[in-house]
């Protein structure tokens, strides 16, 4: 089933969700949790949010691991329903899901977008104001107002100023790239790139010394990520969201079973789903570097933004996951290497899994 | 008649935030001031629009210009008219929230106490300010389960710098015993108003109700009310709420008939109940004076005996012994055990849609 990435869901028991991937089980959406209320559970290694009257636990992945750990096993007791079972992946796999009858309500970023930029521009607070500007800023790139959304605090309206992120996003793969050219070539006194400085304050945050060189890193955001910086000084990401008839799998169609982990090497042949959640990197002259197999990897899939925009057609990658083969229903057996799954956050899996350049 | 917290935000099943507007309310009602409507739902021209929470909401206002609020108030009957509840005891009208209709309940004590388990490192600047004010309030001797957030400091939607920090006080008591507090206590970030900033206050927010003092009127009866100060830079805002057991009248335990727009001088001989929404003031040796409206004809062996307001500009308007003089509906009160008597409304809501908006006022002679 299609369900649009990065739309927010809230729970009938109060929950905040944010819908993670594009595809999706018949029953069900899958999604993050991203507040969730401290009144079952609670977890001190992670930070706190005071949000529609309650106390709330906000689910950061890359918080202290042996915290996130036993909190994420809490979460499983206290909140059973919102665990999915996937049919198509291992048992090992963890999947977040809001089965439909717990929604209480489905925030929708495009509907949210029309409504804000429907609004008189003199009713709009000084953050509104910035994303009502940036929005017809890239309104020049020749998309349609339809094909952009709002999301996260802009949506919901718990933004701070000057603290908060504008989160947009874009529907449709197409379109994505399309913005991205024109914000390649873009100029406009308010747009600023993030510099090295900032770009290394992420780089520490994701732990991710562990992975990249510290000018790699650099040179992999500062000339490729064109989806993020700031406007008016306020931080902007855009995400890609894609639409029903471009997405690169349907759920249910494939069968996974995990091999174990492995590192690959190959060129990329394909990186067009490479901006969404999951994304794909389809690769060719694959070699497994850490492993006497012959396996030929097809895919290199992940669910971690950080991947997005990182590697184009002809470049080669190299990347550590879960290597899976996968069974399509109609087609050939192949595999591929995956990282990110939920529950990589909670194992050695988190700093060991990664996709480069080289 | 039901209790239910002033000053409650109510969501509803129509996409409607509204707020509760007494303590008091008829049996399977709320009644309400509606405060954000999608605009989807009427439009909105003349009021302001506010996004929040992915839709464009219209601020219901009754200050907008009169005509447009006519306008809007129509539609909003017509395509509502469940929110609308025509009441036989007042012959009048109040907007409402039907209990099938009420969506979520934002709980005001419970969202203070859900704020304060927040550990202080994770609270932004509003919210640290928040906390230090409740802090400082607790030390008037009431418990901090005696208050309660309300508005965006509940609902998150707060802009620091610019929203308010909006407090309830549960129980009339409390609610004395802060503003008692307040007169004289200290601290580093409370700052009141001077007269000054009053006046200046005055010059620039030039609304009906101020309209009938003259800026060294005004400036009194601001400087003396300790419901609104700022604390570190940000303004603060007390309700004084009803518990169940103490609201000072029972819906359905009188009928109330309107008689007409009067002005009257009176003395306060009880001002105990003038901090909630509704309040009062019980007044003795009133009469009827001239005002800018005709005089109408009452009963004269039964006493006035009540200033009734709607209006938070006019809560805490005066104290007891003092003289005052207010203009609004007269309503003869039949209570169905004990004497009739009359009293003066300011603030209904069909107040805010006719001449009686900029007519009606409570002032003391002070």
């Amino acid at each position: 089933m299609h369900f649009y990435e990065s739309s927010i869901i809230t729970t009938k028991d109060g929950l905040h969700c944010q819908v993670y991937g594009n595809e999706h089980p018949d029953k069900g959406i899958l999604i993050k949790p991203k507040y969730i209320p401290t009144n079952k559970i609670e977890c001190e290694a992670l930070q706190c949010r005071f949000l529609s009257g309650k106390k709330m636990n906000r689910l950061n992945l890359w918080a202290e691991k042996n915290g996130l750990a036993n909190y994420l096993e809490k979460f499983k007791k206290a909140y059973p329903q919102y665990i999915y079972q996937s049919e198509v992946h291992d048992k090992d796999r963890l999947f977040f899901w809001a089965p439909k009858e717990h929604i209480e309500r489905v925030y929708f970023p495009r509907e949210g977008l029309a409504e804000l930029m429907s609004m008189p521009e003199d009713a709009l607070d000084e953050h509104l104001a910035v994303v009502y500007k940036f929005v017809n800023f890239l309104l020049e790139s020749g998309l349609r107002l339809k094909d952009f959304g709002i999301t996260y605090s802009t949506l919901m309206g718990h933004y701070i100023y000057n603290m908060s992120d504008i989160n947009l996003v874009v529907y449709g793969k197409e379109n994505f790239w399309k913005l991205m050219e024109y914000m390649e070539r873009a100029e406009h006194p308010s747009l600023r790139w993030k510099d090295e400085k900032e770009w290394l304050e992420f780089y520490k945050k994701r732990n991710r010394y562990n992975i990249f060189e510290k000018n790699t890193f650099l040179n992999h955001m500062i000339s490729r990520k064109k989806s993020e910086g700031y406007f008016d000084n306020l931080l902007f990401v855009i995400f890609a969201a894609e639409k029903e008839e471009e997405v690169w799998f349907k759920w249910g169609q494939e069968k996974y079973s995990s091999i174990g982990m492995a590192t690959v090497e190959g060129t990329v042949t394909d990186h067009h789903s490479s901006v969404v959640r999951p994304g794909c990197y389809t690769i060719g002259e694959s070699k497994l570097i850490d492993s006497d197999q012959d396996i030929d990897v097809e895919k290199v899939v992940f669910y971690s933004r950080d991947y997005t925009l990182l590697a184009y057609t002809d470049e080669k990658i190299q990347a550590r996951g879960i290597l899976e083969k996968v069974e399509p229903k109609d087609g050939k057996p192949y595999h591929r290497i995956v990282t990110g799954y939920f529950d990589s956050y909670i194992t050695d899996r988190r700093e060991e899994e990664f996709i480069k350049v080289i | 008649m039901a209790h239910f917290y002033e000053s409650t935000l109510i969501d509803t099943v129509d996409g409607f935030q509204c707020k509760s507007y007494a303590n008091e309310h008829p049996e399977g009602f709320v009644i309400v001031k509606p405060k954000y409507i999608p605009k989807e739902t009427i439009s909105g021209e003349g009021l302001k629009y506010r996004f929040l929470f992915e839709k464009c909401f219209v601020r219901f206002n009754q200050f907008a210009a009169k005509d447009k609020l006519k306008g809007y108030v129509k539609q909003f009957r017509e395509k509502f008219p469940d929110y609308v509840y025509d009441s036989d005891l007042h012959k009048n009208w109040f907007y409402v929230v039907p209990i099938d209709k009420i969506k979520t309940v934002h709980d005001c004590r419970k969202g203070l106490q859900e704020l304060l388990s927040v550990p202080k490192k994770d609270l932004d600047e509003y919210l640290t300010l928040v906390r230090e004010l409740v802090d400082f309030l607790v030390q008037s001797g009431i418990k901090v389960e005696d208050i309660g957030i309300t508005h965006s400091t509940l609902l998150g939607n707060y802009t620091m710098g610019k929203s308010d920090m909006d407090l309830l006080i549960y129980g009339k008591d409390n609610g004395w015993k802060v503003l008692e507090f307040l007169k004289t206590a200290k601290h580093h970030l409370l700052k009141w108003k001077s007269d000054e900033e009053w006046a200046e206050y005055y010059k620039d927010h030039k609304t009906s109700e101020s309209s009938h003092f003259t800026e060294e009127e005004y400036v009194k009866h601001m400087v003396r009310k300790k419901y609104e100060g700022l604390f570190g830079g940000t303004v603060f805002t007390l309700f004084t709420v009803e518990e169940k057991d103490e609201t000072w009248f029972k819906w359905g335990e009188a009928e109330y008939e309107p008689v007409g727009l009067a002005t009257i001088n009176a003395e306060v001989i009880d001002h105990y109940n003038s901090h909630v929404r509704p309040g009062y003031y019980e007044v003795k040796d009133a009469v009827l004076v001239e005002g800018d409206h005709e005089t109408p004809n009452i009963d004269e062996a039964i006493p006035i005996k009540r200033i009734v307001t709607y209006s938070i500009p006019f809560v805490q308007q005066a104290l007891k012994g003092e003289e005052i003089k207010a203009c609004g509906l007269l309503e003869l009160v039949k209570p169905k055990n004990g004497p009739q008597y009359y009293r003066i409304v300011v603030g209904y809501f069909d107040a805010y849609l006719n001449e009686r908006r900029e007519k009606e006022f409570i002032k003391a002679e002070i």
